[in-house]
């Protein structure tokens, strides 16, 4: 292992690094645009000098391999100066539209600029004139004016996905990204291309001019698009969940996620929720507190004799560990899994998505095997198509696009004499429902999933949106005869 | 005086065939090279102390010295991209003596242990092509190319490629890229070609003067060869010669030849007799030298390298005291911000930056500050970049301000040309 000094501080590298990895490992700032920890070296944005010692000519730090002994630097008089001019050359045609742009606010020249730059452009002369507003695809646009040309998002589509719809067209200061003919940039992990872009030439359509990032707050959590259980940064504001993004996380995700996940934190938000208790009364729906439902629930429960459960792998496993508990043990051992594609369920892209899109299903299968639980789904639809099951309780999916099935399903469950629906989302299947009990969504809970490799993750906890909504942990313990919940929202660390 | 080496036979039509290139001794120092070993061509090549002939004046056989020692293989490529504004002298060869270069290639492609080869053509040159590619059939057919060459057990495949027309792909692993059938763009160094280069495999480039010359260090041995030319700089070299001369072509003389004799006796002397005002000695990339360095000037590597100046494809470049500097290196920015590939951003927006200024002040908006504008770009361009194409346009730059700095000045206060009022 190959040991360098960078800034004067001694750190060791594994061999094979560069020196852009060894500044990474001491948190000594370094500015680049076209290295990027998940793609090959491209070399080209011209932003990470370094002074090596023993060396006049300044060297780029991406691609140099750390030396045992190599003395390197970039706090030099001669370092900041030539980076202070590749970034003039970045600036001189571009069209500093900030005022308009997405992506200020987190753009890697505005950065830059403050830390390196803050001069007056010293060209007299005429930009460059390039396209804007490029519809790259579904769910990109493309600014080729504001392109710095770090060859990034190519490098993406060459490398990660495979699929090589961007290339870079004309040459010299006329070059421009772009995409081959009828091949659009529709990819299924197209949008990451919008993260690794450092400036605002790549924007999502779907969050394009909805929201100054400044505006927003964001924490760590779990995608629960489906069982990959990508790393993901959620962004909000008082008005709701706006967008997500991967974090890299090595053994998971790598640096991406796919652009279904993307989706997730819709149907976190409160124009998908159901938001209150509903029970089905001769006279109509009768609308109540979520608490208040589950009790009528509990006591509609107590004189039921053969009632049954089923789970989808969208539930914490804390969740499943304490509900599965309380429901044995006050109305038995009826516990199904529903599995919501079964010729899908399997399938794997070589890259990220599963057929699985639960973020628990091993979470689920891992408490059901625990307690001993081995139920089969043929036995329930039998139960069902003869009549027997008298109340069957159903703790439903957060993403119904996932649940193709849904529809057939919910037919299905209704041949129970009644029927309780748990669901963060509302949904008109639902309607027929004898009860249904607004659950919290992803977003706004803690606990454990567990990815298809058996990965533990914890969810990160935002604000909350429906403020009543339950966990399978609150009913639990109104199951268990708690008659209130005293976790509530005023605990959960505010609301939106 | 001229020293005709390589360019001996090439006023003979005959000798662009296969027939009246053996009359001429073609062919035989294939058969010397086959008795020797790999090793011994490449000593042997080390010792003469011949030097790339492309631009970049690397000795050839440290090169070659860098290829892995292993059965790996290897490719041979004879860059025959000629692009710098000024050389013609690749193409003259060519058209004049395929053979030769076909000769040159078999031998260095034996030293280096590579079977198969590309000449990359410019694409504009139609009638290089033609006659490589008869002069390849003529070889194959007579046992020189392919299998087991002359029952030496060295096998050898040779082809052309003809490029597209873009001066990057000169740029060895700019041509490497466009061989594989991508954009034709440098590849970031390290990795070197001979370790990693066309299809990711070792791979030697050289330029088509750098490779016919081997024939005649395997004919002449290395002591022979350096005979020709000095210490630093052996051998001969082909210089293409134009601008305000009697008589601009092509001329091989030995290293060191004296610049002035150059343009006085192989060249007939400046045009009408107007009077000198400034040579660029080696491609229109290499920093200009006036009328007084001109008269001191020796064409070899270490003369043009004190002065401040490079030999480099050894395009000279004549200027007479009609010629408006600001105007010329115009013309030359032009030429480097169309080329520029674009992947680097001080080449890609500085070579259009140096093209708007120079283009200001011809247009008679200049400003005074862009004299000193244009160096700080062309500083800040150089030494900066994956290839040396943003050196090329920062070079003669500078150079143009630094000697003629009066001319920009009277251009930018008048709004007109002091040559050319
Ligand atoms: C922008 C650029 C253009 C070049 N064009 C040519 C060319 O047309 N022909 C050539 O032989 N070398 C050219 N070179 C030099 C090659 O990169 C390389 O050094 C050369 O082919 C090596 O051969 P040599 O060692 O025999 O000179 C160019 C270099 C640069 C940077
Ligand atoms: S890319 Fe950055 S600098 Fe450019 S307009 Fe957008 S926010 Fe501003
Ligand atoms: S669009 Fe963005 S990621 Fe792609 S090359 Fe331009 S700046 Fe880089
Ligand atoms: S220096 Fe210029 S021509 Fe060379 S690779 Fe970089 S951008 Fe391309
Ligand atoms: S980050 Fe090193 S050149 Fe771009």
């Amino acid at each position: 292992m190959p040991k360098c000094t960078v800034n004067g501080i001694e750190v060791e590298v594994k061999d094979g690094a560069t020196v852009i990895e060894a500044f990474m490992k001491t948190n000594e700032s370094i500015a680049h645009y076209c290295w990027h920890p998940g793609l090959s070296v491209a070399g080209v944005c011209r932003m990470c000098m370094v002074e090596i010692e023993g060396n006049p000519r300044l060297q780029i730090a991406c691609n140099t391999p750390v030396q045992d002994g190599m003395v390197v630097y970039n706090n030099s008089e001669k370092v900041k100066e030539a980076v202070e001019w590749t970034l003039k050359f970045h600036l001189i045609n571009h069209p500093l539209d900030c005022p308009i742009c997405d992506q200020a606010g987190e753009c890697g020249l505005q950065e830059y600029y403050m830390s390196h730059g803050s001069y007056d452009s010293e060209m007299a002369e005429r930009k460059v004139k390039k396209h804007k507003v490029v519809d790259l695809g579904e769910k990109v646009v493309l600014d080729t004016e504001r392109c710095i040309l770090c060859s990034r998002c190519v490098r993406f589509t060459d490398e990660v996905t495979k699929t090589n719809e961007l290339g870079i067209f004309n040459r010299g200061d006329r070059s421009e990204i772009g995409t081959f003919e009828n091949r659009p940039l529709n990819n299924k992990y197209s949008l990451n291309t919008v993260d690794i872009c450092p400036v605002g030439a790549l924007t999502s359509k779907d969050f394009r001019f909805r929201q100054r990032v400044w505006f927003l707050k964001s924490f760590e959590t779990i995608c629960q698009g489906c069982s990959a259980g990508c790393n993901v940064q959620a962004y909000y504001n008082e008005n709701g969940f706006y967008r997500v993004k991967p974090v890299p996380n090595e053994e998971v995700n790598g640096h991406w996620m796919c652009d279904e996940g993307r989706d997730v934190y819709k149907f976190a938000n409160k124009e998908h929720r159901l938001v209150s208790g509903i029970k089905k009364e001769d006279s109509g729906l009768s609308h109540m507190a979520p608490g208040a439902a589950a009790v009528q629930l509990r006591e509609d429960l107590s004189d039921t004799k053969k009632a049954a459960l089923v789970l989808t792998g969208q539930y914490t496993t804390e969740e499943y560990l304490k509900f599965v508990d309380s429901f044995t043990k006050n109305y038995g051992n009826e516990v199904y899994h529903w599995i919501n594609n079964p010729k899908t369920f399997d399938d794997f892209d070589g890259i990220l998505l599963r057929g699985d899109k639960n973020p628990n299903t091993v979470g689920l299968l891992r408490v059901l095997e625990g307690k001993g639980i081995k139920s089969s789904w043929a036995d329930l639809e039998e139960k069902l198509n003869s009549g027997q099951i008298e109340h069957l309780v159903v703790a439903g999916p957060e993403n119904l696009a996932v649940f193709p099935d849904l529809e057939e399903k919910v037919t299905l469950f209704g041949q129970a004499q009644k029927l309780t629906v748990l669901t963060p989302v509302k949904s008109k299947f639902y309607e027929s429902a004898d009860y249904q009990i607004p659950m919290k969504s992803f977003m706004e809970k803690d606990g454990t999933f567990v990815n298809h490799k058996g990965i533990e993750q914890k969810l990160g906890r935002g604000p909350i949106v429906v403020s009543q909504a339950l966990t399978l942990l609150d009913l639990s313990m109104i199951l268990d005869g708690s008659d209130f919940i005293s976790v509530n929202s005023a605990s959960m660390g505010g609301s939106l | 005086m001229e020293a005709k080496l390589l360019s001996e036979h090439y006023s003979d039509d005959s000798y662009i065939g296969l027939e009246g290139y053996k009359s001429k001794g073609g062919y035989a120092e294939l058969k010397t090279a086959f008795k020797m070993k790999p090793e011994e061509i490449i000593e042997v090549v080390k010792q003469s102390g011949l030097r790339g002939r492309g631009g970049a004046g690397f000795p050839t056989g440290v090169k070659w010295g860098f290829l892995p020692k292993n059965g790996e293989p290897r490719y041979l490529l004879c860059n025959a991209d000629e692009g710098e504004p000024g050389t013609f002298k690749d193409r003259v060869m060519m058209e004049r003596a395929p053979h030769q270069l076909i000769e040159g290639m078999i031998i260095s492609g034996f030293a280096v242990g590579s079977h198969k080869a590309y000449i990359y053509v410019r694409g504009e040159y139609m009638d290089s092509v033609r006659i490589l590619e008869k002069a390849i059939q003529e070889a194959y057919a007579a046992g020189y190319l392919g299998k087991n060459i002359l029952g030496s057990g060295f096998d050898f495949d040779l082809d052309v490629y003809r490029g597209a027309g873009a001066y990057i792909c000169g740029e060895e692993t700019g041509m490497i890229s466009s061989l594989e059938g991508k954009k034709g763009q440098p590849k970031l160094k390290p990795p070197f070609p001979a370790i990693q280069g066309y299809l990711k495999k070792p791979t030697i480039v050289n330029n088509v003067e750098t490779l016919a010359a081997v024939k005649y260090i395997i004919r002449d041995g290395a002591e022979g060869y350096r005979k020709y030319g000095t210490e630093k700089s052996a051998g001969t070299k082909l210089f293409s010669v134009s601008g305000d001369v009697n008589k601009p072509g092509v001329y091989e003389v030995p290293l060191g030849y004296s610049l002035m004799d150059l343009i006085n006796n192989e060249c007939g002397g400046m045009r009408e007799g107007r009077k000198l005002k400034a040579v660029i000695p080696g491609g229109s990339s290499a920093p200009v030298l006036t009328a007084e360095e001109t008269g001191r000037a020796t064409m070899d590597y270490e003369c043009l390298a004190e002065m401040g100046s490079m030999l480099g494809s050894g395009a000279v470049i004549i200027i007479d005291e009609t010629r408006c500097m600001v105007d010329m290196l115009k013309v030359i920015l032009h030429f480097y911000h169309h080329e520029s590939c674009g992947q680097c951003t001080p080449c890609r927006e500085g070579t259009g930056w140096l093209e708007k200024i120079v283009r200001s002040i011809v247009d008679g908006n200049g400003r005074l500050q862009d004299i000193d504008l244009l160096n700080r770009v062309a500083e800040n361009m150089k030494g900066r970049t994956i290839c040396a194409l943003s050196d090329a346009a920062a070079l003669p730059t500078m150079s143009f301000i630094q000697k003629f700095r009066e001319e920009f000045e009277f251009f930018i206060r008048e709004g007109r040309s002091q040559v050319k009022g």
